[in-house]
């Protein structure tokens, strides 16, 4: 019994999150319409479903790994494992509970975290700190920011946690693909001494495999949203947030992404916009705001303002290719990795991020971008003014910047947000 | 009488207005326009992890930006967001007013996220062609996080890569030999500065912090063939003065983000203490390792090693434990009775670094006291009472 006991408390906050979860979609389910708020509803379910079978794989004693959202979820299945995305459940947690995530990021900051550094990280940390979670290992890859090379030392040296880091080259050239390719099977197989397992290359190949599956639909999705008025809620943005952890080499994430993109085709035929009218079309470059989704919902149907997408929702790495040999699949999730949301912009200049943002404005037809300035965020901290500086010169749209912290409203509370946006529309209607 | 705040007891000190000292003052300096007489480039640089002796050996000299002086980031501003380093922006903004126009190139590398977006905002927004009637050349080399050998064989292909991209731009060959002979003249330079780092962290010593801040500025901002000879002649001189008499002070080790003017280790002395070592980037961390020199190998990889493996700074992820043991070493060496572990804020490596200090220092029963500030001298008030309370405590 003492054994089951410490064993299920291991990933409390996977509990936590389940109840949240659980409750939030039993809301949705029965109190929304039919037609309300799709996303919302698919994402739950889906993300419901896995963590439910996470749990039970956790009760039966399974290693549990934390791994940096920049480690893409789906390589943790060469191994019957747990795992557990440091910086998606901070703001998981943030968005679904009645207190967020702020008095785990209180826990660390009183133990002498950095006020400035990311949430994403603080809130597990905190967690880990209560011993809330319990890892047997953690995976990350020194990217993309210095948040993580400064904060997860704290799990190996305070902690006593394994914490195996393949190094990710600030450098986007043909050279950085093998070596972080080697960096990240190096990465796995260390991995594997830790947990006690063999990396098992054919299920990390099925894994795979649905990503690439998924790819395609995001892909149609993303052509869709150049149509006006976009076919897809803002929710959808938040809930493919989540999607990309949570459901990542699992079928539920092509469940998901089937039933999303069968109500983009609906919409688009109709040229239905979710909030009832389109006014505005924003692109946020960076991360939308996870201690409240109910923006999304607030901007669709007050403002019929659309968020196009958000940073992870625009970042799309080419499918691995399985069908080759290994080094081959290595290299292309090594590519996968340097093409996903923060690790691209922070391995490479500026240059082709304010590009993409002038090219994507034009193809989306966008009125606006709205940059989110987040706290812990500093390798985006020099960007903005030359964003807006070439949306202004290249395309002839402004920018509107908003510093805050994107899992704590303590810093920009939600009502402050609310008026700088609203305030901001009115200058474009 | 006893609310009257009594006069602190005043270090004296040997190299109060030293000509090499007043180089630290100022960005520029006589010896750069000497150097630029005769047509030669000089290449600005943040990090102490770029390799100086490639640069030294294509007759570059390698100019460390800093921002000694200025407290005004209000051009910057506009390009950076107010979570960022005032340390680099300070740095930004000096390089707007023009102040590094004097630059004929610069060399980023990935240290932090703060500096390294300096090549995007060098190039656009300071050295931008219309602005600017030069052509300036953009180097930039990316260094791993952490320390393995495949890690240093990327490490060297960089900078193997650099002295072909130097070779090109400058037209000009990096031999062997020429490399050999700069490692030399650094090594030279590295072994001066522990010689008077000696004079420091000893019982009786002959500089103080200050000044052994006010040194290693200087001595990275002007050719090291000078600077060596400066550092002899500083190390002549001392020779004949008497030791200093710092027995009531106690004594402390500065550590942490980068410190670019004396205003904060001043702050320190005249709190009632004596600022006997640190563990800086413009400090020990930069002369602490010399370069063993095999002569029958590769010299570009005896340097690459010296940067890779020396006593790393917070960037390098998996080497905290590295950085406790040199801090455990020079805490007994220079004889510490206390740290000051202080964060630029918004720097989330050395916020870190000192987080995982303050509770090991803590738990060895070492006093130790973890302060954030900004680069330039701001809320003197609140840190001068918590640096004299901290000196008070240990009494």
């Amino acid at each position: 019994m003492t054994r089951a006991f410490e064993i299920k408390n291991r990933i409390i906050p996977y509990q936590m999150l389940y109840e949240a979860i659980s409750g939030t979609h039993s809301l949705v389910e029965n109190i929304l319409p039919d037609h309300g708020i799709p996303s919302l509803k698919s994402g739950l379910k889906q993300i419901k479903s896995v963590m439910n079978d996470l749990i039970i794989k956790e009760q039966e004693g399974l290693p549990v790994i934390g791994h940096h959202f920049a480690f893409p979820t789906e390589f943790l299945y060469a191994f019957d494992c747990v795992p557990v995305c440091i910086e998606a459940t901070s703001y998981l947690l943030s968005a679904l509970l009645p207190d967020g995530s702020e008095p785990y990021y209180d826990l660390i900051t009183h133990w002498g975290h950095p006020f400035h550094t990311c949430s994403s990280q603080k809130g597990t940390m905190g967690m880990t700190l209560d011993d809330l979670f319990r890892f047997d290992a953690i995976i990350t890859p020194t990217a993309p920011c210095d948040n993580t090379y400064a904060s997860y030392p704290w799990f190996r040296y305070h902690k006593k946690i394994p914490v195996i880091t393949p190094d990710l080259p600030f450098l986007k050239a043909e050279k950085s693909y093998p070596y972080l390719g080697k960096q990240i099977k190096l990465g796995l197989e260390e991995l594997g001494k830790v947990i006690g397992q063999e990396p098992d290359y054919d299920k990390l190949r099925r894994a795979i495999e649905i990503e690439n599956q998924v790819f395609r639909m995001q892909m149609e999705i993303f052509e869709l949203k150049k149509a006006l008025p976009c076919p897809v809620e803002n929710m959808f943005n938040a809930m493919a947030a989540a999607a990309a952890i949570y459901l990542s080499g699992r079928p539920e994430k092509i469940t998901f992404y089937e039933e999303m993109l069968a109500i983009a085709k609906r919409r688009y035929k109709l040229k239905e916009h979710h909030g009832g009218e389109e006014k505005i079309r924003s692109i946020w470059p960076y991360m939308i705001i996870f201690f409240d989704l109910g923006l999304c919902e607030w901007l669709d149907r007050e403002l019929g303002m659309s968020i196009l997408f958000d940073i992870f929702n625009y970042n799309f790495a080419e499918p691995i290719d399985t069908t080759s040999d290994l080094e081959t699949m290595f290299n292309g999730m090594a590519r996968k990795t340097m093409e996903a949301p923060m690790v691209k912009q922070s391995a490479e200049f500026y240059y082709s991020f304010i590009d993409e943002c002038v090219q994507l404005a034009k193809e989306f037809s966008a009125d606006c971008f709205i940059f989110t300035s987040h706290l812990g965020c500093k390798q985006f901290g020099s960007v903005p003014q030359i964003l807006r500086e070439a949306l202004r010169d290249e395309v002839g749209i402004p920018m509107l910047l908003i510093d805050l912290d994107v899992g704590d409203k303590r810093m920009t509370s939600e009502k402050i947000i609310k008026d700088k946006i609203r305030l901001f529309a009115q200058t474009l209607l | 009488m006893k609310y009257i705040n009594k006069p602190r007891e005043v270090i004296l000190t040997y190299l109060d207005n030293d000509p090499f000292l007043n180089l630290s003052d100022s960005i520029y300096n006589p010896y750069i326009k000497n150097w630029q007489s005769s047509n030669k480039k000089v290449i600005g640089y943040y990090c102490t992890y770029i390799p100086e002796e490639l640069l030294h050996a294509a007759g570059i000299l390698p100019y460390r930006i800093r921002a000694t002086g200025n407290k005004d980031t209000e051009l910057a501003d506009t390009f950076m967001v107010r979570f960022t380093c005032s340390f680099v922006r300070a740095t930004l903004d000096l390089a707007l007013k023009g102040a590094y126009n004097f630059m004929d190139g610069f060399l980023i590398c990935n240290s932090c996220d703060h500096s390294r977006r300096m090549f995007e905002l060098f190039d656009l927004k300071v050295f931008n062609e219309e602005k600017i009637n030069k052509k300036v050349d953009r180097f930039y080399i990316s260094i791993p996080h952490i320390i393995t050998d495949e890690g240093f064989n990327w490490y060297l292909k960089e900078v193997e890569e650099l002295r072909e991209k130097l070779e090109l731009a400058y037209n000009r060959e990096i031999s062997d030999e020429k490399l050999t002979h700069s490692i030399d003249i650094y090594n030279q330079n590295r072994e001066l500065l522990r010689k008077l780092h000696v004079l420091q962290i000893q019982e009786f010593p002959k500089i103080t912090g200050s000044e052994a801040l006010q040194i290693s500025m200087a001595n990275a901002s002007i050719p090291k063939e000078i600077a060596n000879d400066e550092l002899k002649r500083i190390l002549n001189d001392l020779e004949k003065k008497e030791k200093m008499d710092v027995s009531s002070k106690k004594r402390i080790i500065l550590v942490g983000s980068v410190v670019d003017n004396i205003d904060f280790i001043q702050l320190i002395e005249n709190s009632g203490a004596f600022v006997a070592s640190d563990f800086i980037c413009f400090g020990t961390r930069n002369f602490y390792d010399s370069i063993d020199i095999d002569h029958d190998a590769n010299p570009l990889k005896d340097l690459t090693k010296r940067l890779y493996y020396r006593i790393s700074c917070p960037r390098m992820m998996d080497d905290h434990e590295n950085r406790l043991n040199y801090l455990k070493k020079e805490i007994n060496d220079a004889n510490i009775d206390g740290v000051i572990l202080q964060r630029i804020n918004n720097c989330d490596l050395h916020g870190c670094d000192n987080m995982l200090y303050t509770h090991e220092l803590k738990d060895l029963n070492i006093p130790v006291l973890n302060i954030d500030r900004e680069s330039y001298q701001a809320d003197t008030t609140r840190l001068q009472t918590r640096i004299e309370a901290f000196i008070e405590m240990m009494k």
